[in-house]
């Protein structure tokens, strides 16, 4: 038993038990803005550890837990996308009417979650990382009290999350049943066609592809991110989503046959397609700037799923790549629909009406992540979407890049939309727009790194290189 | 691989029969004497009184989480108690550290007043 393994899951779980117990040490008339900082500076220690686990490619406990560069790149994605989010909430929690602390401690143990789901090697382990990130998220959703609206999302999320947790270990128990093993790598040699199979990979797709809102089972997402604190949307909608790839690309490239067995691989493309179509079209007439975002993000996990297609290593790299670049760019459009509803009360996107002449910084960063995740070149969306595309048509298979490339024709319209509201309109009324502190580096770390990562990719992309090799 | 398949079907089908046979002939035998008593929730027993639709106090489900606290920890604390000589102070120390996790658990939900009665 190699425990260094763990090392930064253990950092984690550290940090989140120790702001529970600072938590209930501080006075509680104290603010608590300080909790933020702790949590961010925190998340930066165990980011800086995870780095030292590149390389290693070791797995441990029975080959419950590997530690693979693939799981470090992803528990990196995951961490930085909570340290975002811890900054951007930081002054969004002072207007909580309680448990402030708690807030921080949670999103840190959702983290953990994730990093245990990217870490795992088996379907029991990744059912405890899933659970542990869900049943977090449950309250978090809920998170604040006296507006019906959270509460309701809490409640769907509660009830949805549950039934697709249900189907999603009915469909494990299955693949247990048809081999006697819950180690992934192991289920690979021993999995023959049956109609069982079939079944029980019809099920882990449901519960995975509720996870990453792949369509049909993206019903629940816009009503939840709608309803949930926006911190909180800007957490579930990049980190969650990231975290159900990681576990989708391990179990289905690396626990399930193709030959032979079931050809999954007919089922999410087409699950690919009709996400990348439903969610692009459907993002059109949405006049909830999260609403918009959340149908956005169904259409960015079409693109994502869709470097499954390639089966090698090059299409990984993109999904890795794309995970990466979508935290960045989706995390600052979310901060600022965040500053903009504490100022105005309001998600609507019509009244963005004049927010270049408000706060131009504002407007810039929605303009340029929105138009990232357009993929407009130069900026990095594009690069992620050419990396997955690329590596697909490498295989032969054209349609889904053709799909692609049409349908993010058409997301310029919904998403230039906001930006002609900004620009164009004037302000209804001249209420500032305040940008504190720790929002402001949340929004100037997203845009400068939208920029640079599509004009300079190299760097990342090599390291997403590797950790997609070492799956293969 | 479909002729095992069959067998479970019919089991299926079986399964569904006999207690829809039971039903159906239990209402054509049994005699209909319908008194007051009969028609009780329960026969036996304190007369029920109100609705059943109403609302409950969360603090009942607080109580529940914190039992489960407990619940879960006796679950792991049986097994390590009876192997307790052989494990060594690996196990000792593990046990620890999974005890201290649950009592700041524990430790939060009675500062946030989960076991008070409000």
């Amino acid at each position: 038993m190699n425990f260094s393994l763990l090392s930064s899951e253990m950092l984690a779980a550290g940090l989140g038990t120790g702001l529970l117990i600072l938590g209930l040490i501080a006075p509680k008339t104290e603010n608590r803005r300080g909790f933020g900082y702790i949590t961010a500076f925190g998340l930066l220690a165990v980011l800086v550890a995870t780095f030292f686990q590149y390389g290693i490619n070791q797995s441990t406990f029975h080959e419950l837990w590997i530690v693979d560069d693939y799981s470090v790149f992803m528990k990196q994605v995951f961490i930085v996308a909570a340290i975002l989010v811890v900054l951007s909430a930081v002054d969004f929690v002072e207007t909580l009417p309680r448990f402030r602390g708690e807030f921080f401690a949670l999103i840190v143990y959702a983290l953990l979650g994730m990093m245990v789901m990217a870490s795992a090697n088996d379907l029991i382990t990744i059912y405890v990382g899933l659970e542990l990130m869900t049943i977090t998220f449950f309250v978090l959703v809920a998170y604040q009290l006296g507006d019906g609206r959270s509460s309701e999302a809490g409640i769907k999320y509660l009830i949805l999350g549950s039934v697709s947790s249900a189907v999603l270990l009915y469909g494990m128990s299955i693949l247990y049943g048809l081999t006697g093993t819950t180690t992934i790598p192991e289920m690979l040699t021993k999995l023959t066609w049956s109609p069982i199979l079939v079944v029980a990979i019809v099920m882990l797709i449901g519960g995975f592809g509720f996870k990453i809102s792949l369509v049909p089972f993206h019903m629940w997402s816009p009503d939840i991110y709608e309803g949930a604190p926006t911190p909180i949307t800007a957490f579930l909608a990049v980190a969650s989503k990231a975290a159900g790839f990681a576990v989708m690309v391990r179990v289905f490239l690396l626990g399930l046959p193709l030959e032979g067995a079931v050809d999954w691989m007919l089922l999410i493309s087409l699950l690919a397609g009709i996400t990348m179509v439903i969610g692009n079209v459907v993002a059109i007439p949405q006049t909830n700037i999260k609403r918009m975002l959340a149908y956005s993000s169904v259409a960015q996990a079409g693109y994502m799923i869709a470097g499954l297609m390639s089966m090698d290593a090059p299409g990984v790299k993109g999904i890795l790549f794309y995970s990466m670049i979508y935290v960045v760019a989706n995390v600052g459009a979310f901060t600022v629909a965040t500053l903009v509803r504490r100022a105005l009360d309001t998600d609507t996107i019509a009244d963005y009406a004049g927010l270049g002449q408000r706060q131009p910084l504002l407007a810039s960063t929605l303009t340029i992540c929105l138009l990232s995740l357009a993929g407009i070149p130069p900026l990095s969306g594009f690069v992620g979407k050419f990396y997955i595309f690329q590596a697909v048509m490498d295989k032969g298979i054209l349609w889904p890049a053709f799909v692609g490339f049409v349908m993010s024709m058409i997301s310029v319209y919904y998403y230039l939309n906001v930006a002609l509201y900004m620009w164009r309109d004037d302000p209804k009324d001249d209420r500032p727009v305040p940008v504190p502190g720790p929002a402001k580096l949340v929004i100037v770390l997203s845009l400068v790194v939208t920029v640079v990562l599509g004009v300079y990719p190299g760097p990342l992309g090599e390291l997403a290189t590797m950790a997609a090799k070492s799956l293969f | 691989m479909l002729k095992e398949y069959l067998a479970i079907s019919m089991f299926f089908i079986v399964a569904l029969l006999i207690p829809v046979a039971v039903i159906f002939i239990s209402r054509l035998v049994a005699p209909k004497k319908t008194t007051p008593e009969k028609e009780e929730v329960y026969e036996c027993g304190v007369d029920t009184v109100g609705d059943t639709w109403i609302r409950f106090k969360t603090s009942y489900f607080l109580y529940a989480l914190v039992f489960v606290v407990f619940d879960v920890e006796t679950v792991f604390l049986y097994p390590w108690a009876v192997q307790f000589q052989q494990l060594g102070t690996f196990a000792f120390v593990e046990m620890f550290i999974f005890i201290a996790i649950l009592v700041v658990g524990f430790w939060y939900a009675w500062k946030e007043g989960a076991l008070e009665w409000k």
